[in-house]
């Protein structure tokens, strides 16, 4: 197993002086579309001292409207700069019309959306040369005009566009909690091998009860229950923290547990 | 389900004239932004609660970025 941290200015200091307990770092795609050269070296530079993956946010690929072709074009340059590293994007759209929503919104979770979904992905494979993994997404409505429930979603969602999983740990119990279904047997339901990555973060308990993902709390215990459930040898975690940062250590113990969460899975495998 | 669904969700989840009109008639408001039977049936159900959550949640974000 690898595991890491996502890269955040804030944390780079501290990710570079322990890089020998942090096997991979996840770099935000969007902070890099219109990197000039100086800024693509250095992040070159930081590729040769510890793997990299690349994360986007923004390209909206549940979007019944497309992707935007800019965009795309843009990702692709980024990629291709890196030498093509394993990059991820949402399950989500992001724009609709003249709208920008402003992050990342579940989509109805029906078969138009599949249809778009499968459309999107074909365009991103033919302008990027490769598929993202997808990673399911957290929200705070349970999406509208929906026929399908989470664990059905992500395997229709699997078997109409061939794309792997990042299964976001935390997005999952999160949706889990706020709608009521059991994330293990949810991630249970996933096939393991389709599973590329995996994220966990924290969030925080809104008033009336459910969970807002909003990447400022440590991961919660029961992440690395449902870790145990998932991880294998394979398997690439990343730990996600965009602010109200702790020590360092607080981070580099999740990082500890991540792969102590593994362990029982990897050693009878 | 009508293909401007997600066009109507983006102006909910971003605009509170909208969203107030709707949560007080659903049915006719989604009628009036062009979706279709169906689709305005499926919205009269929606989750209320999470989509005042997720409005404000989403701008708390759209004020972050700017």
């Amino acid at each position: 197993m690898r595991a890491g941290l996502g890269w955040r200015t804030e944390l780079g200091a501290s990710i570079l002086a322990h890089l020998d307990e942090i096997d991979v770092v996840e770099v935000l795609a969007e902070e890099f579309l219109d990197a000039n050269a100086s800024e693509l070296r250095a992040l070159r530079f930081l590729s040769m001292q510890v793997p990299i993956v690349i994360h986007g946010t923004s390209l909206g690929l549940a979007s019944t409207e497309g992707v935007d072709r800019r965009r795309l074009d843009a990702f692709a340059r980024l990629l291709d700069a890196l030498g093509r590293p394993i990059w991820s994007e949402h399950l989500a759209f992001v724009r609709a019309g003249d709208v920008e929503i402003g992050h990342l919104a579940a989509p109805p979770r029906n078969d138009e959306t599949l249809d778009a979904l499968a459309h999107n992905l074909d365009e991103v494979r033919r302008v990027i040369g490769s598929l993202p993994l997808v990673e399911n997404v957290a929200t705070l409505i349970d999406p509208p005009c929906s026929s399908y429930d989470e664990a059905e979603w992500l395997n229709a969602v699997l078997r109409a566009t061939g794309a792997n999983l990042l299964l976001d740990l935390h997005n999952l119990y999160a949706n889990a909690r706020n709608f009521g279904f059991d994330a293990e047997r949810c991630v249970a339901a996933i096939p393991r091998e389709r599973i590329g990555m995996i994220h966990m973060a924290g969030g925080r308990v809104l008033p009336g009860g459910r969970i807002l993902d909003d990447h400022l709390h440590a991961v919660p215990e029961p992440l690395y229950e449902l870790l145990g459930v998932v991880a294998d040898e394979e398997s690439i975690v990343i730990i996600e923290r965009d602010g109200a940062y702790p020590p360092f250590g607080e981070l580099l113990d999740e990082v500890r547990r991540a792969r102590a969460a593994c362990q029982p899975v990897c050693s009878n495998s | 389900m009508s293909a401007g669904l997600q066009q109507f969700l983006a102006r909910l989840y971003t605009d509170d004239a909208l969203r107030a009109r709707f949560l007080a008639q659903p049915y006719d408001e989604a009628r009036a932004a062009g979706l279709d039977d169906e689709t305005a049936r499926a919205l009269e159900k929606i989750d209320r609660e999470g989509l005042l959550l997720a409005a404000e949640s989403f701008a708390r974000k759209r004020a972050a970025k700017r």
